[in-house]
């Protein structure tokens, strides 16, 4: 398979019934980055990264994810959209980590870890066992396979769904809001994994509030708000001297 | 600290220290009247039932280990255990038909589903009966080709048959709309979660979705169960020999209608009472996973080093 990791978007245009969430947006992430996406509520950042997995189609624009038109072939006239093995296919290409976790309640920590390899992939389940537990402990969590997701404290099962998304073994990696369910106590276990991810060279995209992970870790940033890119730039660059007066007045609200 | 506040209010209240007292409940005269009246209605009525002769109780011990009785419910069983089981089949299909995005598959199922609730079992059943009035011939073949072979629907169409399919076809739309309710209780989150791992439609459903609906898909299909086990009377109309057939052709020749329909009525209630037993083992079996004790894991490790809280 080959490794590109990279994200490209030009003019995406998505609308809910009479509400455009998303107009005209280009973003270019490089294969290895750490993008951060903030801005306020409704801007349109979980919906773009919502996109780039296929949960949600655009209406138009160009959409390039690992360097492959995103869930659509293009011909001379139109882009078609895939069937559905295509797609998940490429799918399984880019993880996805969830506000509310999504673990599967029904299958322990173990399993759910191995629900990709196993189920989607067909990978041979010893293999995927031993990943299950590589992965577990890479999330310090190496006594719990055995747990069901509602013996896991919130912090514990994001960690969890971190893993199962590796287990993957994606090029890219989005989190949508990842920390915003936990309580604060549990959100600095969540982030320590996410920086010992970033160090490995695995393009990811977060859409966050957490303006220290931000500054610590991210490479890029991006500033969004209704629906449009309003600034983008060197992470710590943009958080410390904005451009932009709307995000100066949105950074002074959060810092 | 005790003596303290029992000084406080009075001195003297026994010789039992007040905080080891224990708590009565509050006893009204209304609870007081609701036991006499219970009582009195209870055992009115069973003087009644036991010194009227006209319930025969004789009679009903007599028959209720009788031959065809047992015959009788044999076929009741039969027919319960075969038009579940076929009507849940059918019902899942047309519950996945009914969630599908295409439109013309959903309205099918729905309207399949409107028909079969929206008139009686009863009718249906007699309907099924003489469905060879509406078509005499099953031919089975290969459209528009001569290709195939023509079955007699009145040889086809016994009343056994005709009660077998009655049942299911009925059942399979209550059933239909039991999945497709347990199914609507599966967050969206758990779907994008599947999706985004890259699941296909089938996997999600298998491993995702029916798992997760089955705690509130088993307890109705109990109720379900236990409706068809006594539904199965309707088709005492079809000349079926199901239990309650089999009391009516014994009294119909020794005219004891009542004590006959007692036995059918003791049989139904047995059995009623052996199915509520699975129910409530397979009701145990799904929650499992929202239970709070590991699986493996005999109990709750509360502090540890690797994930260090809880």
């Amino acid at each position: 398979m080959s490794t590109d990791g990279t994200i490209l978007a030009q003019k995406i245009r998505k609308s809910f019934g009479p509400k455009t969430v998303l107009k005209d947006i280009n973003l270019q992430i490089a294969s290895g980055e750490i993008c951060c996406i903030i801005g306020p509520s409704g801007s349109g950042k979980s919906t773009i990264l919502r996109c780039i997995n296929g949960l949600e189609t655009v209406d138009s624009g160009v959409l390039k994810v690992n360097g492959e038109d995103f869930g659509y072939y293009e011909t001379d006239t139109a882009y078609h959209a895939l069937p559905p093995k295509k797609l998940a296919q490429q799918r399984t290409r880019v993880g996805m980590v969830f506000q509310s976790f999504n673990l599967f309640p029904n299958m322990t920590a173990q399993e759910n870890i191995m629900s990709g390899p196993v189920l989607v992939k067909g990978q041979d389940k010893k293999q995927s066992m031993k990943q299950a537990h590589e992965l577990l402990a890479s999330v310090g969590l190496a006594r719990f396979g055995d747990y069901y997701p509602a013996q896991l404290s919130g912090g514990q099962q994001q960690r969890v769904a971190i893993a199962r998304s590796l287990a993957m073994d994606p090029e890219i990696m989005l989190f949508d809001e990842p920390t915003s369910a936990l309580d604060p106590e549990k959100v600095g276990e969540v982030l320590a994994v996410m920086k010992q991810l970033a160090k490995k060279g695995m393009t990811m995209v977060v859409v966050t509030h957490e303006m220290g992970f931000a500054r610590e870790v991210a490479d890029s940033l991006i500033f969004m708000d209704d629906g449009y890119v309003i600034e983008r730039g060197d992470a710590r660059e943009v958080l410390t001297n904005p451009k932009e007066a709307r995000t100066q007045a949105f950074l002074e609200q959060v810092l | 600290m005790v003596t303290a506040t029992s000084k406080e209010s009075k001195a003297t209240m026994g010789s039992i220290d007040a905080a080891l007292k224990p708590r009565i409940r509050l006893r009204t005269p209304k609870e007081y009247a609701g036991w006499v009246l219970s009582i009195l209605v209870g055992i009115g009525i069973l003087t009644s039932v036991l010194t009227n002769p006209n319930f025969k109780w004789g009679v009903v011990a007599q028959y209720f280990t009788h031959e065809s009785i047992l015959r009788g419910l044999m076929l009741t069983i039969f027919l319960t255990v075969a038009s579940m089981t076929l009507g849940t089949l059918l019902g899942l299909g047309l519950a996945i038909m009914r969630s599908s995005h295409v439109k013309p598959v959903s309205i099918a199922a729905n309207i399949y589903i409107t028909l079969f609730r929206g008139t009686p079992v009863l009718v249906q059943l007699i309907f099924w009966f003489n469905i060879s009035a509406l078509y005499p011939n099953l031919s089975i073949g290969i459209p528009f080709t001569n290709i195939g072979t023509a079955i007699d629907m009145n040889a086809l169409m016994a009343p056994i048959t005709a009660a077998l399919v009655g049942l299911t076809l009925n059942e399979a739309a209550y059933m239909a709309e039991i999945i497709r309710g347990g199914f609507s209780s599966v967050g969206k989150g758990q779907i994008e979660a599947a999706d985004s791992l890259g699941m296909s439609s089938g996997t999600r459903m298998r491993k995702v979705i029916i798992p997760q609906a089955m705690p509130s898909i088993i307890p109705a299909t109990g109720n379900q169960v236990i409706g068809m086990f006594k539904g199965t009377s309707l088709v005492s109309v079809l000349g079926v020999a199901e239990l309650l057939q089999s009391a009516q052709l014994i009294y119909a020749r020794t005219y004891e209608t009542i004590p006959l329909l007692l036995v059918a009525c003791l049989w139904y209630l047995v059995m009623t009472l052996l199915l509520s037993y699975p129910q409530s083992k397979l009701e145990q079996k799904y929650s499992r996973a929202t239970s709070r004790l590991p699986r493996k894991a005999k109990k709750v490790v509360l502090t540890d080093p690797e994930g260090n809280l809880r």
